[in-house]
């Protein structure tokens, strides 16, 4: 069974550290190892990164015995889809696109209303 | 590239036996230095007075802060004194780098601001953490999970939590920080010989202008990290720091190149 968990949180940096928390007592449930729960913080924190600081951003935890699946956004598509190229990319350029192909085991963009789009993170346990 | 360790005792008994000679040899390292630019002399200068460091960190032990960082920010003030030195002084260069040391480590702490903002007890459980991640890393052969963690240090998992956060609200000023001025080098860019991984990065390097604001072993960290996909226990055995503190380290440089690329 799937537990889900929703937040709105503001984009101002000064909440970025209640997500990571929030994030952390979410992966801590599932059992995830320390570095699991760092890898999962650390590409949510560089996804919102991308987002701005003005307004808001919904974030949405499924939580099952396997791991988290998270959604974040809707998120201005030109910002982020700048972030997440890679075809333009040197060698040793290091992208939002490597980083979370490093920290999460997949990754993927869904588009949401008014032409922003909402990126999917998968963080599954044991693997890291 | 590491902050150089050393066997304290081993230097501390033969400093302690003949205090004398062993100004002595300071005296010799320091010219070698100095007048001939021997990094050598420089690199054995750094060895013999890391138990100095040791002994002035442990002072500062127990105020939130694992003992290995303030040791490492400490070796930056003995570096800082080695190439600040002049030898017309009389005085001993153990005499001289203690201020350097123990001013180093105070604008640390200062700089972080923990003891206004952070309750005391959740210093004290960040700065233990480390060990115990370290400790059941080897114990496991994994990453230990927060539960785990928590029954090491007889909290509960939500302190745990807490703690970790605390940890990563500050950032490893003199560690990740750039020079302090425009002719001085970041000092743990100079210490230990000449590692061609580090010549590898600094090529790539070249191609990313934003890595250039980052100091040669975070750009390795980073490298390690997302070049060659090693978790971060594997990184932390490399290049001799924590995980917690290799952790710190790539948010803290992850967030210096963006703020690089934005300018």
């Amino acid at each position: 069974m799937r537990e889900r968990i929703d937040l709105v949180a503001p984009l101002s940096g000064d909440f970025q550290a209640v997500v990571r928390l929030i994030i952390g007592g979410i992966a801590e449930r599932v059992d995830f190892a320390f570095e699991e729960i760092d890898d999962l913080q650390l590409a949510v924190e560089r996804l919102l990164a991308e987002a701005g600081t003005v307004g808001s951003v919904r974030l949405s935890f499924e939580v099952g015995p396997d791991g988290i699946r998270t959604r974040v956004g809707p998120l201005s598509e030109h910002k982020v889809a700048e972030a997440l190229r890679d075809g333009n990319a040197q060698p040793g350029e290091l992208t939002l696109r490597r980083i979370l192909q490093t920290v999460v085991d997949s990754f993927g963009v869904d588009e949401a209303d008014d032409g922003r789009i909402v990126v999917r993170l998968e963080k599954i346990k044991g693997i890291a | 590239m590491n902050v150089p360790r050393v066997n304290s005792a081993g230097m501390d008994a033969r400093r302690a036996s003949n205090p004398e000679r062993a100004r002595e040899e300071d005296r010799a390292l320091l010219r070698r230095y100095h007048e001939s630019g021997d990094t050598h002399a420089r690199e054995e200068l750094i060895q013999r007075h890391l138990p100095l460091v040791r002994s002035l960190a442990r002072r500062y032990a127990g105020r939130g802060e694992a003992l290995e960082d303030i040791e490492q920010v400490g070796a930056i003030g003995l570096i800082k004194a080695i190439d600040r030195f002049e030898l017309e002084r009389e005085v001993s260069l153990a005499t001289y780098a203690t201020p350097n040391v123990v001013g180093e480590i105070k604008r640390h702490f200062r700089d972080k601001g923990w003891s206004i903002r952070v309750p005391r007890a959740l210093q004290e459980l960040n700065a233990s953490m480390s060990g115990a991640i370290e400790r059941l890393t080897g114990r496991l052969g994994r990453s230990p999970s927060i539960a785990e963690i928590a029954e090491e240090l007889k909290t509960t998992p939500e302190e745990v939590l807490e703690a970790m956060e605390v940890g990563s609200a500050y950032s490893t000023v003199s560690l990740s920080s750039g020079p302090s001025g425009d002719e001085e080098l970041d000092p743990l860019e100079t210490i230990g010989g000449e590692d061609a991984e580090f010549e590898r990065s600094e090529d790539r390097a070249a191609l990313e202008p934003a890595l250039e604001r980052l100091a040669p072993r975070e750009r390795e960290i980073l490298r390690m990290r997302f070049e060659e996909g090693l978790p971060q226990t594997q990184i932390a055995q490399r290049v001799g720091l924590s995980q917690m503190h290799v952790s710190r380290l790539i948010r803290k440089s992850l967030s210096v190149m963006r703020e690089e690329l934005l300018r």
